[in-house]
């Protein structure tokens, strides 16, 4: 009969403890969730093409996925200066079909722009244009994220 | 709660939507390869920095099987009748993005003309690279091919004498991608997976259509020919009175003790193999002495329109036993060699 009280109390102990700790840090502030999904394109029997997202079931290099992080603010406080950085799997892409305006990186997130204002080193010290291939990283920068906002972030990609 | 979408794409989902075309891929991520998306986000809130992660959560890279097998040769193979060891040669690239064994058949195509026989394939791993030069290896698959790796292979086979010139062979090579991971041995044939996505590596076969092998099936082919290219040889004989007693050389007769010149000539047609080692024997009438002061002539050329031998040949050949004996040199394709001699009539 005993053990019915001590297991309530170890419980609560627990609680207690880890309450303050929570508040301290504020990493309750931002709700956040990754998910993929891939590209799936069906074409009919008149050649249109029409494209679905899928979860990712079979992958297999060459198919597009959608990457995406949904956040959401569920205090009443104001989040300010929110940047969510990404870097690319290693296995994968950013698909050709991004957002030209994207702000990227293509060494590793140390210097950042639009993909078009990038140079890469080539073979032999000579800097070529950067493409789609060369980018690491993925930025998003929004100003502030008001009481009770939500939103998603996504980037195609395409398996490498 | 207001919600708002940012999304990287060009426009939006929708306009991503509308363009489908899958961009060529020069290599592909290693099947069995996780991925992991995971998101860094910086903020502040009341001044105060904060950080945190998200991910997506991991996924598998499944197998791709695809293989392409090309003919190298830019022209059939020629080959003649009774030729052994006639070679054409292939290459098989693993498209896939694992290691995969290629198990290789050789078909033999119904609607040509005939067929190759004593059919073997080798892998091209002699020591001259991209000739089959007899130090290469007989094999009937290949083992243990990389991600990306092009195989160079050959199918030799015997050419039935009985062929003829312009007969050709159709040989079709077909690769079908079986499991590597025992070097030395076959693996089982790959198949699509079937039924739910699992935690493990999928197949998917992505092998588009050969010559006689459908899309999707793991497998690929590529058709060769050998062309048959003998001599095809034509004999023309004719003879032309060349003087008699009477009437000298001016519109002479063949009547007893006539000159006759005989014209032999030998033809070997167009696009036919070099006839070699080609000897004329003629064995002669008993009414007629055969002119030993004239001689024979050989490789002279020949008049078509008349008929008739050019007197432009060359000393050679011999007579003996009532019989003239006139080997020629090797006759090409579309060309005629012709062999003359003088007769008396008795």
């Amino acid at each position: 009969m005993n053990l019915k009280f001590i297991i309530p109390a170890l419980v609560a102990g627990f609680v207690v403890f880890a309450a303050p700790a929570t508040a301290v840090s504020g990493n309750d502030a931002l709700e956040l969730a990754g998910d993929v999904k891939l590209v799936k394109a069906e074409t009919d029997g008149e050649g249109n093409v029409t494209q679905t997202l899928v979860d990712p079931a079979t992958v297999v290099p060459g198919d597009q996925l959608i990457f995406s992080t949904r956040f959401n603010n569920p205090t009443d406080q104001t989040i300010a200066n929110f940047v969510l950085t990404n870097p690319l799997p290693s296995a994968v892409m950013l698909s050709p079909m991004a957002d030209p305006a994207l702000d990227v990186s293509i060494d590793g997130g140390q210097t950042w722009g639009r993909l078009s204002e990038l140079m890469i080193e080539a073979e032999g010290a000579v800097m070529r244009p950067a493409t789609h291939r060369d980018v690491t990283h993925i930025r998003w920068k929004l100003d502030a994220v008001a009481p009770q906002e939500s939103g998603t972030l996504e980037y195609p990609a395409i398996v490498r | 709660m207001r919600n708002f979408v940012q999304t990287a794409g060009a426009v939006s989902v929708l306009a991503l939507a509308s363009t489908g075309a899958t961009p060529a891929i020069a290599e592909g991520t290693s099947a069995g390869t996780t991925i992991t998306n995971t998101a860094t986000v910086d903020y502040e809130i009341n001044g105060i920095a904060q950080t945190q992660e998200t991910g997506s959560g991991s996924f598998t890279v499944d197998r791709k099987i695809n293989v392409t097998v090309v003919r190298l040769d830019t022209t059939p193979t020629s080959v003649t009748p009774g030729e052994s060891d006639v070679v054409t040669t292939f290459t098989v690239t693993n498209l896939s993005n694992d290691t995969v064994d290629f198990d290789l058949a050789v078909a033999q195509s119904s609607s040509d003309d005939f067929d190759l026989t004593n059919v073997r394939i080798f892998l091209d791993d002699g020591a001259t690279p991209g000739t089959f030069d007899g130090s290469d290896t007989q094999i009937t698959f290949l083992d243990e091919i990389a991600e990306d790796a092009t195989i160079t292979v050959f199918i030799v086979g015997d050419v039935p004498l009985a062929q003829t010139d312009g007969q050709t062979a159709d040989v079709i090579l077909t690769a079908d991608a079986h499991e590597a991971g025992t070097a030395g041995a076959l693996g089982a044939e790959y198949t699509a997976s079937v039924g739910a996505d699992t935690a493990g590596v999928e197949t998917v076969l992505a092998d588009g259509a050969g010559a006689t092998d459908l899309a999707g099936e793991g497998d690929f082919s590529a058709l060769d020919t050998y062309d048959v290219s003998a001599a095809a040889l034509t004999v023309l004989k004719s003879s032309l009175v060349v003087s008699d007693p009477i009437n000298g050389t001016t519109n002479p007769k063949a009547i007893p003790n006539a000159t006759v010149q005989y014209c032999i000539a030998v033809q070997n047609a167009a696009d036919a193999a070099t006839a070699q080692a080609v000897t004329v024997t003629d064995t002669l009438p008993a009414d007629v002495t055969y002119d030993a002061d004239f001689g024979i002539f050989v490789d002279g050329t020949y008049d078509g329109t008349g008929g008739t031998c050019n007197t432009d040949g060359v000393g050679g050949g011999s007579f003996a036993t009532g019989t003239v004996t006139a080997p020629l040199s090797d006759i090409p394709a579309s060309t005629t060699r012709t062999v003359y001699f003088r007769v008396t009539i008795n």
